[in-house]
């Protein structure tokens, strides 16, 4: 799913965000990127999703590599992707419904099955009382699970979550763990970025991916020492 | 094209959205294009005024050939039959002093009763010589030569000054058309990237889940051609009443002009710019949606 090898990424101004990342992430994984604030974790994000592309090393994603030149390849690859963001990226002054369904628009489903599907979503992530409520009246933590349903409605290959516990007290990021963890299954592998590394303790069956100035060690759920 | 006849509903709602996203920017551009439009239609209007114009004249290409003093009948059916054999000349016939007065009466028509001012009748015979207008000085020449033709009188000056003023027109229209489409293009397109940037956030979001341009465009596509086509509606109908209270005007005073009616010419007119609005409004469209591809 994701195949990374001696990837390094430097921005414009000579910042260098990556170092040397190697990472192989497989169907049905579920990887935990973890670091303090500005280690990288969202630098290597946005390189996942094709928001910045490597400046050295190679990167695949699903089979397609992450290069200059293929914006268009990445836009479909996009497609497979279940984004989850930091700042969430909800539409305003539409509902949580639609919001879900405007990820699955140029999907090629049919108007019945996207509504279908984006009112299972929401029922999923706990949100079915609030289908036809604007997401601009929604709470943080609300707004969190419209992000994770319209990523998840897709039915996507690869759950990408870029700290989807900040901002939120204990109990709801612990829920928001959960539900993104029950997303996870043979075919669609789960990675999310956080730094608080507390709520990821005792995690089974997880990859954990630590980031520090940019560089990456690897630790599997038996070996975890956080 | 699935996306597309699954996403019809969603489309136009963006549109709509779009469109009340800056409801007075978008007003002053509708009145804007819609003025422009007014403008290239009034031309529209000159030239097929004008083209009516010259194609009766040419039709009534025709020279008047008057007779001397004391020419009988009889003579003058003889220069007529001298005329018919002319080179360029493709009928020529004798009218006598009462069928002259028909024709005035004619072509004065409701203000006829003018005629009647006179205690006899004004109009003299003459010979009416319907010519090629290529052979027009040839003939001019030929049949001035002949014994008993006095003068011959022609419409030369006036096909010619309507002929400059038709191809000036044409040209002036030209320009006009050109100015009209460059300035549209630029209102629409500049209208359009107004509503990419301020969806913008949007737009990012919708690249980042996979949507292609195309989808993310559309919506655009539809705002700024109906707002184009909401300005050709407009000046379609400033242009309309321009044409009645133009009519009511022309008619009375110059009853010689001959006018297409007004109702074919309201309609080609208005149809016309409705076409080329919704042309304009598209293309203008298309060259502020490509903007979106150049932000990534």
């Amino acid at each position: 799913m994701i195949e990374a090898k001696g990837v390094s990424l430097t921005y414009h101004d000579g910042t260098v965000a990556l170092k040397d990342v190697n990472i192989e992430v497989k169907p049905g994984e579920l990887v935990y990127i973890t670091g303090h604030s500005g280690s990288g974790k969202t630098s290597l994000l946005k390189l996942l999703i094709g928001m910045e592309y490597p400046t050295s090393g190679s990167l695949k994603i699903l089979g397609q590599p992450i290069k200059r030149g293929k914006a268009r390849k990445i836009r479909k690859l996009r497609k497979k992707i279940g984004p989850v963001f930091q700042e969430f990226k909800l539409i305003e002054g539409r509902t949580a419904l639609e919001n879900v369904m405007m990820g699955m628009r140029f999907l090629g489903i049919s108007p019945r099955k996207m509504k279908t599907e984006a009112i299972s979503a929401l029922t999923k992530v706990g949100l079915e009382h609030k289908i036809r409520s604007k997401v601009e009246n929604l709470s943080w933590g609300e707004s969190q699970r419209v992000a994770i349903a319209r990523a998840v409605a897709r039915k996507p290959e690869l759950i990408l979550a870029d700290e989807p516990t900040g901002n939120l007290d204990h109990d709801n990021a612990i829920n928001i763990l959960q539900i993104l963890n029950s997303f996870r299954d043979n075919n669609t592998a789960v990675v999310i970025t956080t730094h608080a590394t507390h709520l990821i303790e005792n995690q089974e069956d997880a990859t954990y991916i630590r980031v520090n100035k940019g560089e990456i060690t690897i630790e599997h759920s038996s070996e975890k020492i956080v | 094209m699935k996306i597309f006849i699954y996403n019809i509903g969603y489309f136009l709602l963006e549109a709509k959205r779009t469109i009340r996203l800056n409801p007075l920017s978008n007003l002053f551009s509708v009145i804007g294009t819609g003025l422009i439009l007014f403008l290239l239609g009034m031309v529209l209007a000159g030239w097929s005024v004008g083209d009516k114009l010259i194609v009766a004249l040419k039709d009534e290409a025709e020279v008047s050939a008057y007779f001397m003093e004391n020419t009988n009948e009889k003579d003058a059916l003889k220069l007529v039959n001298a005329i018919k054999g002319m080179e360029g000349v493709m009928d020529a016939s004798y009218i006598d002093e009462t069928e002259a007065k028909a024709q005035m009466e004619k072509m004065l028509g409701n203000e006829a009763d003018i005629l009647g001012l006179f205690d006899e009748n004004p109009f003299e015979a003459f010979i009416e010589v319907k010519i090629n207008l290529d052979y027009m000085d040839q003939v001019l020449s030929d049949v001035a030569k002949l014994d008993g033709i006095d003068y011959v009188r022609d419409n030369r000056k006036v096909l010619e000054q309507m002929k400059g003023i038709s191809d000036g027109l044409k040209l002036f229209g030209v320009l006009i058309m050109a100015a009209v489409g460059i300035t549209t293009l630029i209102i629409i397109s500049h209208m359009i990237r107004q509503g990419i940037y301020n969806n913008r956030d949007q737009i990012n979001t919708l690249r980042l889940l996979g949507a292609p341009d195309g989808f993310i465009g559309f919506p655009f596509l539809l705002a700024g051609t109906f707002l184009t086509l909401l300005g050709g509606g407009l000046a379609a109908g400033l242009l309309i009443l321009l044409l009645n209270e133009g009519y009511s005007h022309l008619s009375g005073f110059i009853p010689f002009i001959p006018l297409p009616s007004l109702e074919e010419l309201s309609d080609k007119v208005s149809l016309l710019i409705l076409l080329v609005s919704a042309a304009l409004g598209l293309l203008g469209s298309l060259f502020g949606v490509s903007s979106i591809g150049k932000e990534e």
